[in-house]
């Protein structure tokens, strides 16, 4: 019964994937250009962004709410050693901190933000002992030797050395342990297999317990079995909350200013205002050839210097050459080799967004 | 989400955002209500529910699952590191042999130590040439999951300093390249010397050998998953450590998971040439796993047991999905948890674990408990169906629920008796408990079994073969075709089984008493046929005729015969007692007590699925967020949708590319559908440039949610972002959910 229940989801699966490959090559591509939507400015849409109506505020209010009475479970769960994995559509930011702030009052929480680009471990470690050794300190009533030994700072020892502390089983008081809670443990800045073998270390010490939040449908790819089983040891909690992403999605660019001509032309046209006139033409005439040519590859250096030689732009190679030095350190041209060998130069924008720069230049 | 009185200032919230990591509080003074306990060792013995407190109070019931938690779990867990222990007993003990006998070997050919040469490698050595040979053992672990064997090698480890060994437990992950050999040495040097040095040589562990006279005692490098490891390394590794294996005798040990070429695909054939490789085998995951139901299900060593529902899913999960071992004590774990978060009266699990190390009562503890927890278990449905049958009016107090209780072990030990019979049984033909352990678990089959044993006494018995009698069900295949084959095993086992049957029966005295009875009738059996056999065998040197010949034969039908009569008779008496005394725990009143039901919970705290479920979130966000405006709709779009789910589901209707024109239109024209109703959907290019302020700026609002749309799916990796080749698709990642 079993079997044939997996049987006809594979089936479904692999029927869907190969009408969605049919659908795209069948029906006629649309062939439409974003440019040809009215964009607005980058700065007025994050603007407006910020300031969506939420749709369902109060639905999705009470959802969150609804997630209270779980908590107590989540607690126990905790304490009896597993991690928690909360996923579900909706950011789960503000319930995890809720949760947090409301059952964990006993233990120090440290908050990671993983949907930053760049989170240092060590440091968070390091947080981590030092909050442990706070605890400690404060669950004793009468100070024992082991612990009283004067310590060297934490921020000073090595990461082994940290974990080793961490995950010490012979102190004396079992259910004492700091929390640490990772928002989008599969974000951008943790998504390598160092940060995540790291994190499974660190869920893996007797006196850590995690909460970590994922998002994204792939995130259970990121570990293996031992990580799974035996380090990170999830209770994995459905919790969608359709709270909007907005700490999330703070640095992700937006899909319609980004791809944009908008965008490129008006930097492109700011750096090219900064140079010298003859710089500024000698770019126009590529843009030009460009222009002329859509087909191919670019214009070969050796054409451009003499172009410009017999309009008095440049009075030698090594004047052209700095000048496409300056293009290329702003990213306004790049170089290909065309099918003969030879180096051309072309400028990385569509022709739409060509005019309109010479334009604005001119 | 905070009340005002504890709402961090906003200021202090957005940085903290923006901060990589913060500390949200400290622990505050951890309150005396928090029970601080170890496990093994509980600091009370006894529910300590003297003073008539209410369980109702959250914090009483938290410390009571928090006191009866590691005490009930440490309890099973260190049963199946017993279980697993024994089962790797053999195989230990073979390999700790073969370590002594190696490094007699390889003392044998060192000569006479001279200290101050020890840092160099190529030493002394006496007779004949160098030697270079590594021995090693690959111990195949019959499992492609080495999770499972993380703890067998630890274990080993274990077991082989016990030995006077020293021991180095390397992972694979200290074998990668990006370390380099350094890594690995670097961790070796870790695990012998303690100290974390940077620049590792092998030279210091030779002084470290030579300094401390260790000459007495090999080291036992242990690698658990040889083919993880980088070849390269792990070839460099052999060659470096070969060099040395005179001065320090290094004995090597590597966990193989699949086959005996596995060596030769992993290192150069140089590094093979330095290897005298010994072959060891592990028991299999489903041995294991056969050893640890019985342990910790079968014989249920802290009183917690599952429902059919749930041992069916662990099997499956196990078989088919996981296929390892940690990850079903894992999921008995879990369930622990949630019976003990779920059912407030389940810490009488705690005083079974107490009964089972000094027998006692537990009225004592029952009595202390406030009333409605008592009358709440009566209100079990379990009793309930229980009282209705037997329309049983008992007193409703701590004594008629301590008898409930007591009642209930009883059943169970029967239970437990009966299957280990069966199990016994299924030995001779290889039978997996596992399947006999659902089949015995499932209250339909019983429930069936019961009713169909009504008709048959009904009708007449003649129209029916015994088999048929036995069990007309198909369902229980398997303890069917175990019963059946009882009628075909040899005298010997059969008498074997009674045996074993004997001592497993032996607190019922019926069922005991009519074994004992088949018992004598076989040895009296048995007796007669040897007298027959000698007489035969007079008979022959006597005389050779026909007639005698026949006379033989006759025997050996007779004893055939006697044989036959006392294998069905031990058929029947096996099937009689399952029929009548084997009950599935989930029949038992006050099961729910001490038995995890809830395998959906299970389900889902185990194995997330967030493929799966992110996506039916955003199409059937309506059902979660419970709102009226969307359910009616009907599957169609409308307005009031979550952005985001309007998106994903537009994006349904694409391929795998989706032109982000097309669907920023199609988005567009699906949110402001209602306010545009009768009009034309959109307005010409023209005309919109022409007009007014407000509509640029519901313009910016229709892309400011479409791209906060887009990121929304990007964030969940549902929609892939446009690559440069094709800068005005986006693209869809998931087929169907």
């Amino acid at each position: 019964m079993d079997v044939d229940e997996i049987d006809e989801e594979e089936f479904g699966f692999s029927r869907n994937y190969f009408l969605a490959k049919e659908l795209g090559s069948s029906r006629k591509k649309s062939a439409r250009k974003l440019s040809e939507i009215d964009l607005v400015d980058e700065e007025e849409l994050r603007q407006v962004a910020a300031n969506i109506e939420p749709k369902h505020e109060k639905e999705v209010k009470h959802l969150i709410s609804s997630y209270e009475s779980s908590y107590s479970n989540w607690l126990f769960a905790l304490r009896c050693g597993f991690a928690l994995l909360m996923y579900g559509f909706g950011s789960k930011k503000a319930l995890m901190e809720d949760f947090a702030t409301k059952s964990l009052t006993e233990y120090s929480v440290v908050v990671v933000n993983g949907y930053l680009q760049s989170i240092n471990l060590k440091q968070v470690v390091i947080t981590l002992a030092e909050l442990l050794w706070d605890q400690l300190k404060l669950g004793r009533k009468t100070p024992s030797g082991s612990l009283c030994k004067s310590q060297q700072p934490f921020n000073t020892r090595s990461m082994s050395y940290l974990l080793t502390f961490l995950d010490k089983p012979d102190l004396e008081v079992e259910d004492c342990f700091v929390c640490i809670l990772v928002h989008n443990i599969d974000g951008p800045g943790l998504r390598d297999s160092d940060s995540q073998q790291c994190l499974a270390r660190i869920a893996s010490c007797s006196h850590v317990r995690m909460v970590a939040s994922i998002d994204h449908v792939n995130a259970p790819l990121l570990w293996d079995k031992k990580m799974v089983h035996t380090q990170f040891d999830w209770y994995w909690c459905h919790v969608p909350t359709f709270a909007p992403y907005k700490v999330e999605t703070k640095f992700f660019p937006f899909i319609l200013a980004h791809g944009g001509s908008a965008q490129s032309v008006k930097t492109a046209s700011i750096v090219l205002q900064s140079l010298t006139p003859n710089a500024q033409n000698v770019f126009k005439v590529l843009a030009e050839h460009q222009l002329a040519h859509p087909d191919e590859e670019g214009m070969p250096t050796n054409n451009l210097y003499s172009t410009c030689r017999e309009r008095f732009l440049v009075s030698s190679q090594v004047t052209l050459n700095s000048h496409l030095t300056e293009f290329k350190d702003h990213e306004l041209i790049k170089t290909k080799r065309n099918s003969d060998g030879q180096d051309c130069l072309c400028i990385p924008l569509t022709n739409e967004a060509l005019q309109k720069l010479i334009a604005e230049i001119i | 989400m905070y009340s005002p009185n504890e709402h961090p200032p906003t200021d202090q919230l957005a940085e903290n955002n923006l901060q990589p990591f913060f500390v949200l509080h400290k622990a505050s003074k951890s309150s005396e209500s928090s029970a601080v306990m170890s496990p093994g060792k509980p600091r009370k013995r006894r529910l300590d529910s003297s003073p008539k407190v209410s369980l109702n109070s959250e914090s009483m019931k938290e410390n009571l699952k928090m006191e009866v938690f590691p005490y009930v779990w440490s309890k099973i867990e260190s049963n199946i590191k017993d279980v697993l222990r024994s089962i790797n007993a053999d195989v230990f003990d073979e390999i700790g042999r073969w370590v002594c006998e190696s490094f007699n070997e390889i003392c044998s050919c060192r000569g006479p130590v001279d200290p101050s040469k020890s840092t160099l490698p190529y030493p002394f050595v006496q007779n004949g040439g160098l030697v270079k040979k590594l021995f090693t053992a690959l111990v195949f672990t019959k499992n492609i999951e080495t999770v499972d064997d993380i703890l067998t090698f630890s274990e080993l480890g274990l077991n082989l300093k016990s030995r006077g060994c020293y021991v180095v437990n390397i992972s694979s992950l200290d074998f990668s390249t990006k370390n380099g050999i350094g890594g690995c040495l670097r961790a070796f040097l870790r695990q012998l010397l303690m100290v974390d040095i940077e620049a590792a040589d092998v030279s210091l562990l030779a002084s470290w050998y030579s300094d401390h006279g260790k000459y007495e005692k090999p080291v036992v490098v242990i690698i658990e998953d040889m083919e993880r490891c980088s070849g390269a390394l792990l070839s460099d590794f052999i060659k470096m450590l070969s060099e040395w294996s005179v001065k320090i005798p290094i004995i090597l040990i590597a966990g193989v998971a699949t086959s005996t070429d596995a060596p030769a695909n992993v290192l150069t054939s140089r590094a093979l040439q330095y290897l005298s490789t010994s072959m060891f085998f592990l028991k299999s995951p489903a041995e294991r796993m056969d050893a640890i139901i019985e342990a910790v299900l079968v014989k249920n060593c802290a009183g917690f047991s599952v429902g059919h529902k749930v041992a069916t899913f662990l099997r499956n999960y196990f078989l088919r999905q996981d296929g390892t071992v940690t990850s079903f004590v894992r999921a008995l774990k879990m369930a622990l948890v949630q019976q003990l978060s779920t059912e407030p009266l389940s810490f009488v699990l705690k005083i079974l674990v107490d009964e089972g190390d000094n027998k006692r009562s537990w009225y004592e503890d029952l009595a202390n408990l406030p009333e409605e927890v008592i009358n709440h278990a009566f209100e079990l449905p379990s009793y309930r169906t229980y009282s209705v049958n037997r329309n049983n009016h008992a007193e409703l107090n701590a004594m008629s629920l301590d008898q409930g209780l007591s009642e209930l072990q009883r059943l169970q030990e029967l239970w437990r008796s009966r299957l280990m019979c069966l199990h016994e049984a299924g030995r001779y033909h290889k039978v997996a408990l596992l399947d006999l352990y659902l089949e015995a678990l499932d209250p339909e089959l019983y429930n069936s079994r019961l009713s169909n044993h009504g008709c048959d006494n009904a009708k007449d018995k003649s129209l029916l073969s015994d088999s048929d009698k036995l069990f007309r069900l198909q369902k229980a295949e398997v303890t069917n075709q175990v019963i059946r084959k009882i009628r075909d095993l040899p005298a010997a086992k059969l008498s074997q089984l009674l045996k074993s049957w004997e001592g497993l029966t032996r607190g019922t005295v019926e069922v005991h008493e009519k074994i004992m009875e088949l018992q004598s009738q076989m040895v009296s059996g048995d007796v007669k046929s040897h007298k027959a056999e000698l007489t035969d065998k007079s008979n022959n040197l006597q005389c050779y005729n026909l007639c005698n010949r026949r006379h033989i034969n006759r025997h050996r039908l007779n004893m055939e015969k006697d044989a036959c009569t006392s294998n069905d008779k031990a058929m029947t008496l096996a099937g009689q007692t399952i029929r009548d005394t084997m009950q599935p725990i989930e029949c038992m009143p006050f099961h729910e007590l001490i038995c995890f039901k809830d395998v959906d919970n299970l389900q889902s705290a185990l194995v997330g699925d967030p493929r799966r479920r992110i996506q039916i979130d955003l199409l059937n966000f309506y059902k979660i967020l419970k709102c009226g405006c969307c359910s009616n709709s009907g599957g169609t779009l409308s307005p009031s949708m979550h952005d985001t789910s309007i998106m994903y589901t537009l994006a349904q209707e694409h391929g795998d590319l989706i032109n982000l024109h097309d669907l920023f239109q199609s988005f567009k024209a699906s949110i402001s559908s209602s306010e545009k109703k009768g009009l034309k959907k959109l307005a010409s290019p023209k005309k919109r440039k022409d007009n007014t302020h407000s509509q640029n700026n519901s313009d910016a609002c229709f892309q400011a949610r479409f791209c906060s749309a887009v990121m929304e799916l990007q964030i969940t990796g549902l929609l892939r972002m446009p690559s440069k080749r094709r800068p005005d698709y986006v693209q869809r990642v998931a087929f169907g959910v």
